[in-house]
């Protein structure tokens, strides 16, 4: 899964695991935002936590979860919730897969000192 | 990987970039890979924050990278906002998306984006058209130098030739109209009386002071008319019209010009008096084809009129008595129904076998002194 944030970043442990903290750190928050706006019925404020969260999945080479808050993000951008509850609670539950792996990974290939 | 900072940067110098994102993790891994690439970083937020950094002015962005899904103000909307903006318009701005919303990226180039940058982020893409843009703003940045400094020099340049010819060394058709060409103009030669014996007698302070006092009014009066200045030589000044700039009214402006200035010499010439010099004041004026251009060798070269109309205006200026104003049989064709004058005839001029009838003026006749109309082509 790291792959492609390896790729991208180059060779760099110590800065990977830094972008690895602040997509932690910052995507939950983007989960909660958008179970907000579905619960307000607003596919405005949805569009902005989906396409962030999407584009930082991306990055870190989260594709299943990419995916998730792709469709999110287009829905929104057509102005519709349909359906948007379940694929939030669905990115909820793949976030929550992501973070097992990245915890697997980190006591795997780069362990702290 | 193996390449080092300097490899990695190619043939392009290092900038000032903006990174505008609201996701932390995407400007904290545009940060990384443009430092690496030798590029200073800054970052904003949102839309609102991006326009603040780039009107503070405190730094130089030199390029932006522009997501478009921000909170407050988003990319179409910063993106408009730089392109309404004088002072931003210039500065490139790459859009940065997915792949998946090419519609929008359509939307931003046509709205005047320079490039677009997919995410995710491959690094040598990133170089590549970080590398570009600002390449392609050095060369704006170097273009909008490049016309201050001509206009910096143009106005030096007014300062030691005329202002027309000033402004034709530096326009598009200046080389061809340097280069020569023939042209109706009215020529304008004059000089003071006694100046040659006050030169010869005065102290180099007096005769400066006096040339400087004499130079001035005759250099108001030159803007004014708006004559090209030939050249002052002592005492004697050549001044021509309707070139390099076209005047309808040449003639009109040349005896206005002429009139103002005896006026003027005449009050200077009562202060000399004072002082005890006797100077005068006399002017030729004749009118007719010259050739115009450059002339002179490499290294110094003048904007000059050379013709028969140049000559007569010298050799009638060379006759005329204190405060008298020379008109040519041609200039004076040109101008007998705005300008009152007193026939002066027999006049023997230098190169001339017959002597001529020259024309002294002494005012414009009242109607006429706007009018245009009544000047003969």
């Amino acid at each position: 899964m790291l792959a492609d944030l390896l790729e991208m970043v180059g060779d760099d442990p110590e800065f990977v695991a830094e972008l690895v903290d602040t997509f932690l750190a910052d995507a939950a928050g983007h989960v909660d935002a958008m179970e907000a706006a579905v619960a307000a019925g607003s596919a405005g404020d949805l569009l902005r936590p989906a396409h962030t969260l999407k584009s930082n999945a991306l990055n870190l080479g989260a594709a299943a979860l990419a995916a998730i808050s792709r469709t999110l993000e287009e829905q929104a951008r057509g102005g519709s919730i349909d359906g948007a509850a379940g694929r939030v609670a669905a990115a909820r539950e793949e976030l929550g897969r992501v973070v097992e792996a990245i915890e697997r990974a980190r006591t795997d290939a780069w362990a702290t000192p | 990987m193996g390449d080092t900072v300097s490899e990695r940067n190619g043939a392009a110098p290092p900038g000032t970039v903006l990174v505008v994102d609201d996701s932390r993790m995407n400007r904290a891994t545009l940060r990384r890979l443009l430092e690496r690439l030798g590029h200073e970083v800054l970052e904003a937020e949102n839309g609102r924050e991006a326009l603040a950094t780039m009107r503070d002015g405190a730094r130089r962005v030199d390029v932006v990278l522009l997501d478009l899904i921000m909170p407050e103000l988003d990319g179409f909307a910063t993106l408009e906002q730089v392109k309404a903006d004088p002072i931003l318009a210039s500065i490139p701005v790459i859009v940065v998306s997915g792949l998946d919303d090419l519609d929008s990226v359509v939307r931003c180039v046509e709205m005047g984006a320079t490039d677009f940058l997919p995410r995710p982020i491959k690094p040598a893409l990133l170089r590549a058209r970080v590398g570009a843009s600002l390449a392609d703003k050095r060369l704006r940045d170097e273009n909008a130098d490049l016309l201050a400094t001509v206009a910096r020099q143009r106005t030096e340049l007014a300062r030691f030739l005329s202002p027309q010819v000033a402004a034709l060394v530096s326009s598009p058709d200046g080389e061809a109209l340097l280069n020569g060409h023939r042209r109706a103009v009215t020529a304008v030669f004059c000089d003071l009386r006694g100046f040659t014996a006050f030169a010869e007698t005065a102290e180099p302070e007096e005769l400066l002071g006096v040339l400087r006092e004499y130079h001035g009014a005759i250099g108001r009066r030159v803007v004014e008319f708006e004559g090209t200045l030939e050249h002052f030589a002592g005492d004697g000044v050549h001044i021509f019209f309707n070139d390099p700039i076209l005047q309808a009214d040449h003639q009109l402006r040349a005896v206005k010009m002429a009139l103002a200035l005896r006026d003027d010499v005449a009050d200077l010439a009562a202060g000399w008096r004072r002082r005890g010099y006797d100077l005068g004041f006399g002017v030729g004026i004749s009118a007719g084809h010259a050739t115009a251009g450059r002339i002179g060798y490499e290294g110094r070269y003048d904007y000059a009129a050379i013709g028969n109309a140049v000559i007569m205006a010298a050799r009638l200026s060379g006759q005329a008595g204190n405060g008298q104003i020379l008109l040519s049989q041609r200039a004076y064709a040109d101008l007998e129904n705005v300008v009152v004058v007193e026939p002066v005839e027999g006049l023997v001029l230098k190169g001339l076998s017959h002597p001529v009838t020259a024309f002294n003026a002494l005012e414009l006749r009242r109607a006429a002194s706007g009018d245009l109309e009544e000047v003969r082509a």
